[in-house]
């Protein structure tokens, strides 16, 4: 028997217009994605974001930042320092959509713990008891910020979940390594993949967060889908994108950017005014969405959150340690 | 003069194609929004590339006309060398600007003057108002072919300046400077292989306005070039040193027929 022609009876669907088996079997997730909004992501399944679990979520009111403008969800998804995905900001938006998937994601918590696991993302959310938002500055090394609503839940969470050995004093984050879809892997220019790290005090600090979302939806593909980490008091490229592995180890990681140009990016990366960039004045910065003539925004230090993360670098010479 | 070489030497054509690089990468995406989300760096960005693209433009002239000396393109486009290098300082000059607006006023543009990331571009950008302010006749004049030209090989100097202000000025690495660099060094290295080997065993070549050593040979005794035919009659001794001697004259020069 020859095979039909796709068209051949008007009654007839093409297997293009049919639901994926995968969607059908998780319509539930599906039809509250389309019922939230986003018809356009999630009728691609491309491009279908990995991290549903959680959503809709509520505001911390701790975390709420008052009287602050939230940068637009426009400009927070095309302004993106992303460099697995090409060097220029606006590259990520565009090569990191071409159907590259984070479903299904699978995160991997292992090194000096009591809880090692290799566990699925939305079953991470539920594990850790849902997600929450929160409003964080964030302030790029190169001068840059935004106000950004994170969707995501506290590392503390994680951590106390994975009870790290006693002999654990870091946390090293390990972003994916995917040579064959991303353009900026395949250049030698990092040392691939993305890695990122923080003492475990750091790392355990109410601050300290995980994101799966901003803006109430699950985090696109040039802002780190499905999961990355958010410290908000130091500098953006602190806080690694699409996490693969988080380990706690006894000796302080090597880290991507530290390890490219040590003697401009520290490994503690703290928002310091008053210490420079070697290129540039870390004294101010501008707010992105100002427009031309708005002028610049003096940098507090650690990026406005000095009362909560302060004491961790009590005695502590911050401009060595920078 | 034929097509495409009457229209590139056109004054207009020139205009057109300085302007139109500013108005195509500046106006346009600032009219239409398309700047993203941080429009002045945006502006700063592009203002930079344009003018460092237009000085290595400027300079890949000479080599060219050295090494292409029968092309009527060349010859075109050298016409054009005092427009397109006032045009690299006129962006640079407005990219100073950005720098000053994107600091946000007096305080962030003195700060920035502490960082030798900016010296090297300030350095590079005073080279070429020097140059800009002395690109004309009166200024010939008045210093002397000989020094005018001395003071105008700076550009070589703004060039390497940039050059390395542009490859510091991304995030720790120099990738970007690479696409300029090579190009304009494998230039001016053909140019110097070209120019020494001419010199040693040519005395001269046919380059517009390179006086020639010997004068009273006509042009076509002295070398054969490629694809000009009519030969006058040599000596053997003459042809022996019309030999190619390296690999970078064959397409220029060849042994004279039989």
């Amino acid at each position: 028997m020859t095979p039909r022609e796709p068209n051949e009876h008007a009654w007839q669907l093409p297997d293009s217009v049919v639901l994926p088996e995968e969607l059908y079997l998780r319509r539930r997730e599906f039809l509250r994605i389309v019922g939230l909004g986003f018809v356009g992501s999630a009728l691609f399944a491309d491009s279908l974001p990995a991290a549903t679990a959680g959503f809709p979520d509520s505001l911390n009111s701790s975390f709420k930042l008052d009287g602050v403008k939230l940068t637009s969800e426009d400009s927070i998804t095309s302004y993106n320092n992303f460099y697995e995905w090409g060097f220029g900001k606006e590259e990520p938006k565009e090569s990191s959509n071409k159907g590259w998937k984070t479903e299904p994601w699978t995160l991997e918590i292992g090194g000096l713990c009591a809880n090692p696991r290799k566990i699925e993302v939305n079953d991470l959310v539920k594990l850790v008891g849902g997600i929450e938002r929160r409003n964080y500055r964030h302030r790029c090394v190169e001068a840059w910020s935004m106000v950004i609503p994170w969707d995501g839940f506290p590392l503390a969470k994680l951590i106390e979940l994975s009870k790290p050995d006693s002999s654990a004093k870091f946390v090293r984050f390990t972003s994916f390594l995917d040579r064959e879809a991303c353009p900026g892997q395949r250049s030698n220019s990092l040392p691939w993949p993305y890695t990122e790290g923080l003492t475990l005090p750091e790392a355990t600090n109410e601050l300290a967060f995980v994101a799966t979302g901003l803006y109430g939806k699950p985090l696109r593909n040039q802002n780190g889908a499905p999961i990355r980490l958010v410290v908000p008091w130091k500098y953006g490229f602190k806080s690694a994108k699409s996490l693969v592995k988080i380990e706690f180890i006894t000796d302080q990681p090597r880290t991507t950017w530290n390890e490219l140009a040590s003697d401009e990016y520290g490994f503690y990366a703290n928002v310091n005014p008053s210490v420079d960039h070697p290129r540039w004045s870390q004294a101010s910065e501008r707010v992105i969405g100002g427009g031309l003539f708005s002028g610049r925004r003096p940098t507090e230090l650690f990026n406005g959150y000095a009362k909560q993360v302060a004491h961790l670098y009590e005695g502590l010479d911050l401009r060595k340690n920078f | 003069m034929k097509w495409p070489a009457n229209i590139v030497a056109h004054r207009l054509f020139a205009l057109t194609v300085l302007v139109g690089v500013g108005i195509w990468f500046l106006i346009v995406p600032a009219v239409s929004g398309n700047l993203g989300a941080n429009p002045l760096e945006k502006l700063l960005h592009q203002s930079g590339e344009i003018a460092i693209w237009t000085l290595g433009a400027v300079l890949s002239l000479t080599p060219l006309r050295v090494l292409f000396p029968a092309s009527a393109l060349v010859v075109a486009l050298n016409r054009h060398r005092r427009a397109i290098g006032i045009t690299a300082c006129i962006y640079g000059l407005l990219h100073f600007g950005f720098h000053i607006l994107y600091e946000g006023g007096w305080d962030g543009l003195v700060r920035s003057l502490t960082k030798p990331f900016i010296w090297f571009g300030l350095a590079g950008l005073s080279i070429l108002i020097v140059l800009t302010l002395t690109s004309n006749l009166w200024s010939i004049r008045s210093l002397g072919a000989k020094n005018w030209k001395r003071l105008h090989r700076f550009a070589y100097l703004a060039a390497a300046l940039l050059i390395y202000h542009q490859s510091i000025a991304g995030k720790g690495h120099w990738h970007t400077a690479r696409w300029l660099l090579f190009p304009l060094l494998g230039l001016q290295l053909a140019r110097i292989v070209k120019t020494l080997y001419i010199d040693r065993f040519f005395q001269n070549w046919p380059t517009p306005g390179r006086k020639h050593s010997v004068p009273d040979r006509p042009i076509n005794q002295r070398y054969y070039v490629w694809p000009r035919s009519e030969a006058g009659t040599i000596s053997a001794e003459q042809r022996l040193r019309l030999r190619p001697v390296a690999l970078c004259h064959l397409p220029w020069i060849v042994d004279r027929p039989e």
